[in-house]
């Protein structure tokens, strides 16, 4: 009898993390280690990149390089010999209000969060596409979106401009890949206990703005989001493409 | 870091269990080691289930019951001790042109796909609320939609009428009962492979513009859905909640 409950294996797949030196990258990293991927971290420092290979223990392929430096990535994608999963995760927010946004903010945010993130799409499916049986085999991208992909928040206008702009990317990608069984989807987590979303919580309005916005009462944690995104990347999610999983604890079914 | 998918110690009501995807869920659930009871109208339907939750060594009790009568689903759980998951899932399709729909159909589909729907829910809710430990160690609800609960499509204008509502009615729950920790959400399969749908697939001009609908050009299987359901019965969707898991290979992503 067939299984009902499909397994959530990676054995023998190859993923590509970015930004997999802190937070939901680094999680991630671990998570699909942990159900049989070798995995390929990109991140910009040296240092913490090491500190992954020493906790996971294990054969990891590490490359530094900032996403923003388009000749260099590409470079070192050319150098790889096989992709199956992309976890396309690289990408910052600087909250501002809309009025005082400065433009040096704007511009940093629309080269890692959109155009870096294209282009790192782009180059990893090439990649992808070069392995004669993907058709037969499959292969899935996962984007690290935002909950702020799908509504807005006080100060994140750039920051929602940049991860709706992802929600959009998620769909053509997943119409336009489909036919070669390359499946695209989203994250798109609520406030998580990340590094970053650790400092913004420090602040005892913010983290009560946050919580009052969750109807389960609680943020997120890094593992919530690794564990989801391990889901997307494997065949038990063969059906799923062009989606987007939201791990809010309730904020947009408000 | 990566959350396993394991039911161990849950128990799980699914009805509409006697075929189909309600069928395909109970067997996931009790693979993933959940004690489940499966609801349905025909008890034959439930002994052939039954055996193949036996043969996974999973736990099962059944009842006959149509979950359009309140008082006989009241008595099912006055029978149960716990409820920690439910698979809302009994619910049925008369497709016909807009212009055409019987007074009968509506109707009928409006009882089963949303009164019933409604009242299993709300009664389940209740006896989950019971547990004094529930916010400590949660609860999940699944309302089985369809992705026509997202989009609409020819002939389906009651069927897209109760989907949407049902997806409405989840959005509703996870705000009230997140506080009681217990999540509520729904699976959107595009067709899936069962018996119902095979019925509809022997008009040939209809199983080819299904397919063209669908980017990964093929239908979902039962246990693309089953597993789906699973994900979210499980803590490894702890922060999941108010949403909606679609599962049909990029149909609502055009």
């Amino acid at each position: 009898m067939a299984k009902f409950l499909k397994d959530i294996n990676l054995k023998g797949k190859v993923a590509i993390v970015t930004g997999a030196t802190k937070g939901i990258g680094r999680s991630t990293a671990m998570a699909m280690h942990q159900v049989g991927a070798s995995i390929i971290a990109i991140g910009r420092n040296i240092n913490e990149l090491a500190s992954l290979k020493k906790k996971l223990k294990i054969r990891i392929q590490c490359i530094e390089c900032d996403l923003n430096d388009y000749e260099k990535i590409s470079r070192e994608i050319n150098k790889i010999k096989r992709i199956d999963i992309l976890v396309n995760n690289a990408g910052t927010n600087l909250p501002e209000p809309f009025l005082k946004v400065k433009k040096s903010s704007l511009e940093i945010l629309l080269d890692i969060n959109t155009k870096a993130a294209f282009n790192m799409a782009k180059l990893c499916t090439d990649k992808m596409l070069k392995l004669k049986s993907r058709k037969k085999i499959g292969g899935s991208i996962i984007h690290t979106s935002s909950m702020f992909g799908l509504v807005a928040g006080p100060n994140r206008s750039v920051y929602s401009m940049t991860k709706f702009g992802i929600e959009g990317l998620t769909k053509g990608m997943a119409v336009d890949l489909a036919k070669f069984n390359i499946r695209v989807n989203s994250v798109c987590p609520t406030f998580v206990a990340t590094p970053r979303a650790k400092k913004y919580l420090a602040n005892k309005q913010f983290n009560k703005y946050a919580l009052s916005n969750i109807p389960l009462g609680r943020i997120a944690t890094e593992s919530d989001v690794a564990t989801a995104i391990t889901y997307l990347s494997s065949d038990a999610s063969s059906m799923i493409t062009g989606s987007s999983i939201i791990i809010d604890g309730g904020w947009t079914a408000k | 870091m990566f959350k396993k998918i394991d039911l161990r110690n849950k128990t799980a009501l699914i009805t509409g269990a006697g075929k189909g995807l309600g069928k395909a869920s109970a067997i996931a659930l009790a693979e993933a080691g959940a004690k489940v009871i499966i609801i349905s109208r025909t008890l034959s339907d439930l002994t052939k289930v039954e055996k193949l939750i036996k043969k996974t060594k999973g736990s099962c009790l059944k009842f006959e019951c149509d979950v359009t009568n309140l008082d006989q689903f009241k008595d099912i759980l006055k029978k149960i001790k716990r409820l920690d998951i439910l698979v809302n899932n009994a619910g049925n399709n008369r497709p016909e042109h807009f212009t055409k729909v019987k007074k009968e159909n509506m109707e009928y589909l409006v009882e089963l796909n949303m009164k019933a729907a409604f009242n299993v829910a709300q009664m389940c809710s209740q006896k989950m609320v019971e547990l004094k430990s529930r916010k400590k160690i949660g609860g999940s609800i699944i309302n089985m939609s369809s992705q026509l609960g997202r989009v609409g499509a020819p002939i389906r204008s009651v069927y897209n009428m109760t989907k949407f509502g049902l997806e409405g009615l989840t959005r509703g729950m996870a705000l009230e009962l997140g506080k009681y920790n217990i999540r509520v959400n729904t699976v959107c399969p595009t067709f899936v492979e069962t018996p119902m749908v095979k019925a509809f697939f022997k008009n040939k001009k209809f199983k080819q513009q299904v397919l063209e609908s669908i980017p990964l050009g093929r239908v979902a299987q039962e246990n693309d859905v089953s597993t789906a359901v699973a994900f979210l019965a499980a803590n490894s969707s702890n922060s999941i909640t108010g949403t909606s898991f679609m599962v049909d290979g990029g149909w609502t992503a055009k």
